[in-house]
Formats: structure tokens, C-alpha cells, sequence
């Protein structure tokens, strides 16, 4: 048996590159980041209490929530370290492309590494479809209406703010330039399925995804980044996010950089895992939420 | 064709045939442990019927509903960004252990057990099966204004919701109606055959728990449509 969500939030790391790297980009997003790891103090969070008897019901009943395979806590996780893995193996891939660029003799190989910006598109939408098929696994359709289920949803992503700034900063402003959110529509017209089968955690969501064939993915991404843009518009510019300011906010905890922006995003890509870490957290928070409502 | 090529081709298909059935079969369902305390999910009331009940925000509030489950709905109360209140309905079908907090306590809310939980909690059991909790959060609610909030849920209704509630006597010839032979399906482990299963089962497994309102709800309009299907 794999691990529970609370026993995933636990081990999740206090100090590293990850956590420095959304530590700095929570500097740009107003009531800041704090790095939840402990189970005890999500849950007495939630409660509003520190009756340790209380709490020790809630972990239970969490722990006997994510056991179960049709409640979907653990099928959100999973999506997550899917696209998770994909990200870091692209971006391994990426670092050792620029390693070898600068060797006369394998600089060849530079060529060969996928590094395009329809790449990059792509890989943004997925991590965006990703986001909302974990969404309802997590959640169900709550609501009756539409309406309530779009609240629901704004309500999703406002709670993870800053889990949204790292999305829109290191996946799409950094590697896409500032007016990245404007030209991805126009960037996944051009994906074709050769494309979408370079990306490897392609290959992990294509089962998840509805709908059957590449094209029939596609075009649930599209829709799904439809969607989303609506909503990332309005927070980068309420933000008044850029690429230039993300890098100035990693930079106060990182440490100077001196490369360009696209090569500090691969080096993120490479190196952290922002995506699932936030994600583990923000399951953790709706699981807790529940477990402390139905003991 | 020759003897052996004829065998060959008997034995292919049926270990096709066998394979097929192990990797096709929807076999992973009837493993334990696929639902909450491995009850079935088709005795857990689903969260779609208790959105409704929910208590209308008053002005300058919002009710913003956050996760919907078998057997589990869920709102936040919200005054502008503020999150006031985590308000709930759950079945306690799939959490037995949550209704032994109400067995010792003497206040009630409209004639059902209520508990305070901490100092944020507060808990009311409805018709022994659904737990309505408001749980304050951010800057908090004092007992009062957390009671005040069950209160406005439609209890009433949620209690009307209970299968156990709506016995037989609803239809009184529910039963008769159904041809003999059909009387009591049969629950064979067939996938298609659990779908007639559960419209006329959960409410005669249970025993009568009280005399309670009997609405005409949902669950009467399951056992009628049982009732006619056969004779179709």
C-alpha cells in the first residue's frame, strides 16, 4: 500500500529548493506562504481547536478517507507525481542539452532535446488539465449549477494562490515571455500528436483524460486552458505579475542569477518539484476539511 | 487442417477467452476496501440531495459550495474574502463511530442531539443518520451564532431524506405488485444485474427507526418505478 495524503504532506521537505524557490515567488502574492507540513497543525487549523483527542479522530478518519480508492484523494496525488516526473525528466533533459551545447564535440546533441516553446505550451496546458481532473477527484462537481460550480473553482485556485503564481510564473511567463497567457491559445493550434507524445507525462494522463485519440485530448486542453486564461488574466494582472519580477522574487531567497529567463525556468523545471509539493498540500487542506466535518 | 493445428487453435481461444475475462471484467470493484468503511456506496445518500438544504446566505454573505461526495456535501460561508464558516452534511452510514458523541448528551435543537465539539464545532444529529456540523473559522463564531446556523438548515427536510424513514407503507402494494418469482431480486454477483439490486433493497433490509414524516421523496419514486419496471 502506498503511502496516505497526511503521511505524504509529512514527509514533504521543510527546506530545499523547492521550498526556497516558492517561498521567493510568495514574496509577489499578498498574505504569503506558509510551509504546511505537519498533519497535527493543518488539522487544528481547521478545527480551531488543539484537543488532541479531536485531532487524533480527524488524522484517523483522513487516513480511512485516502485508503479508499473511489474517494479519489490518492487518484489526485498520483496526477500530480505524473506530471511531476514528466516535468523533471523534460527538464533534466533540457540542462544536459545547454551542458552539451557548450562541448564542441556532442553539440549536435543540442539539437536533438525538444525545447520548443509548443513544448512548452503543451506542457502548460496539461499541467492546467491535470489541475482540473484533480480538481473533481478531489471535490465532485459541487454545486447545482454551473454558476456554483465555477464559484467552486475560483474558490480552488484562490486558496492556492500562491500555488497559481508558481503555475503562471514558472510555466508560462518565464519560459514564454510576458505576454505568454495571450499567445498559448495560438501556440497549441500548432501541437500536433507528435508533439504530445515527446512530452512523457503524455503518456502517464492520456488514460485519465475523456474523450479518445490525441485530437479529442487536445481539444478538451484547449478548452480546459480556455477556461483557466479567463481566470489567470485577471490574477496576473491583479498581481501585476511578470517575468522580471519572478525573477527578482527568486532571487531574494535563490541567490543572483545571471542567465536568461527561459534557462532559469528549465533550471526549475529540472530541480524543483513546486507542482506537486503545493498540490500534495492543497489535497491535504479539502481532505482534512472533510475528515473534521464527518467525525 | 490438420488434428494438432485444429487443437492449436481451440487452446488460443480459450486462453483468449480466459485472459479477456480476467483483464476485462470489472473484477477490481469487488475487491474491499474501494469505499469509505467498505460500505457500499449504494447505501450512502448522495451529496447531490443535500445541497439544497443548505441555509440561505443572509446579505453580504456567500455560500460557496467546496466539495460534493457520496454521502458528504460541503459550503463555506463567506463574508467578502473572509471564510466565516465551514458548514456540512454528511451520512453517518460510512462513519458508525461519529453518532456515539450524541448518545450522552441532553441538549437538543429542534428535538435532534446536539454536540459541541472544541470550541469551534458544533454538531447535530438528524433522524439518526445525518450529521449537520458548522465549524467556525478565521476569526471564529461563539456557540450561539454556530446554533443559530444549524438551525437554518432545512432539517426538515434532511430528515425526510433518510431511506430508513420511508418504509413500505408509502406504497402499500409495493410489494404484491411485482410479479412472483420477482418479489425479492436475486443479488447474483453479475455486473448487470446489480443495477435492479438497489432501488427496492436498502429500505427493506432496516428495521422501522420511529414514526417519522412520511413524505413522498425520492426513495418512493425509486420503489414505485421497481415496482412497474417488471411489469413493462
Amino acid at each position: 500500500m502506498s503511502a496516505t495524503v497526511l503521511e505524504r504532506l509529512e514527509r514533504l521537505p521543510r527546506r530545499n529548493l523547492t521550498v526556497l524557490a516558492l517561498r521567493g515567488i510568495s514574496t509577489l502574492v499578498p498574505g504569503g506562504w506558509q510551509n504546511q507540513t505537519s498533519p497535527e497543525a493543518l488539522i487544528s487549523d481547521v478545527l480551531g481547536s488543539d484537543d488532541l483527542d479531536l485531532v487524533q479522530q480527524v488524522r484517523a478518519r483522513a487516513d480511512e478517507l485516502s485508503r479508499a480508492r473511489h474517494e479519489g484523494y490518492r487518484r489526485a496525488l498520483s496526477l500530480y507525481d505524473a506530471v511531476n516526473r514528466s516535468q523533471k525528466a523534460a527538464g533534466g533533459l533540457r540542462v544536459l542539452a545547454n551542458v552539451a551545447g557548450a562541448l564542441p564535440l556532442v553539440k549536435r546533441l543540442a539539437v536533438l532535446t525538444p525545447a520548443s516553446q509548443t513544448l512548452q505550451a503543451v506542457d502548460l496546458s496539461l499541467k492546467v488539465a491535470a489541475e482540473m481532473l484533480a480538481f473533481t477527484q478531489v471535490n465532485g462537481l459541487p454545486g447545482d449549477s454551473f454558476a456554483a460550480f465555477g464559484d467552486s473553482l475560483r474558490e480552488y485556485s484562490g486558496e492556492a494562490r500562491v500555488r497559481m503564481a508558481a503555475l503562471v510564473c514558472f510555466d508560462a511567463l518565464l519560459p514564454l515571455g510576458d505576454n505568454a497567457l495571450h499567445r498559448l491559445d495560438g501556440l497549441l493550434g500548432q501541437v500536433g500528436s507528435r508533439e504530445l507524445h515527446q512530452l512523457p507525462s503524455y503518456a502517464g494522463m492520456a488514460s485519465l483524460l475523456p474523450g479518445r485519440g490525441d485530437a479529442a485530448h487536445l481539444s478538451f486542453m484547449r478548452r480546459g486552458v480556455d477556461q483557466w486564461l479567463g481566470w489567470a488574466d485577471g490574477f496576473v494582472g491583479e498581481l501585476g505579475l511578470s517575468g522580471q519580477r519572478a525573477v527578482r522574487a527568486l532571487e531574494t531567497t535563490i541567490g543572483p542569477w545571471h542567465g536568461g529567463m527561459e534557462q532559469l525556468a528549465t533550471f526549475l523545471d529540472a530541480f524543483t518539484d513546486t507542482y506537486s509539493h503545493t498540490g500534495v498540500q492543497a489535497v491535504a487542506r479539502r481532505l482534512v476539511e472533510r475528515a473534521a466535518a464527518e467525525i | 487442417m490438420s488434428r494438432s493445428l485444429r487443437w492449436g487453435i481451440g487452446l488460443l481461444l480459450i486462453a483468449g477467452l480466459l485472459l479477456g475475462a480476467f483483464f476485462f471484467l470489472p473484477f477490481r470493484s469487488w475487491l474491499p476496501g474501494g469505499t469509505v468503511g467498505n460500505v457500499p456506496t449504494r447505501e450512502v445518500v448522495n451529496g447531490t440531495l443535500f445541497n439544497r438544504l443548505f441555509p440561505a446566505p443572509q446579505a453580504g454573505e456567500q455560500l460557496v459550495f467546496t466539495q460534493e461526495k457520496r454521502g458528504f456535501s460541503q459550503a463555506r460561508l463567506k463574508q467578502g474574502a473572509e471564510v466565516r464558516a465551514l458548514l456540512s452534511i454528511s451520512d453517518v452510514a460510512s462513519s458508525p463511530a461519529s453518532r456515539n458523541k450524541f448518545m450522552h448528551t441532553e441538549e437538543r435543537l429542534q428535538s435532534w442531539p446536539l454536540v459541541d465539539q472544541g470550541s469551534q464545532a458544533s454538531a447535530l444529529l438528524v433522524a439518526d443518520r445525518f450529521q449537520v456540523k458548522v465549524i467556525g473559522q478565521g476569526s471564529g463564531l461563539d456557540e450561539q451564532q454556530r446554533h443559530e446556523l444549524l438551525g437554518a438548515f432545512d432539517l426538515q427536510s434532511l430528515a425526510a431524506l433518510n431511506p430508513s424513514v420511508v418504509q413500505a407503507p408509502a406504497i402499500p402494494s409495493g410489494r404484491e405488485a411485482l410479479p412472483p418469482g420477482q418479489q425479492a431480486p436475486l443479488r447474483l454477483p453479475l455486473p448487470g444485474m446489480q443495477r435492479q439490486a438497489p432501488q427496492a433493497q436498502p429500505s427493506q433490509a432496516r428495521a422501522p427507526q420511529g414514526a417519522a414524516p412520511r413524505k413522498p421523496s425520492l426513495f418512493s419514486f425509486n420503489r414505485a418505478k421497481a415496482a412497474l419496471e417488471p411489469a413493462a
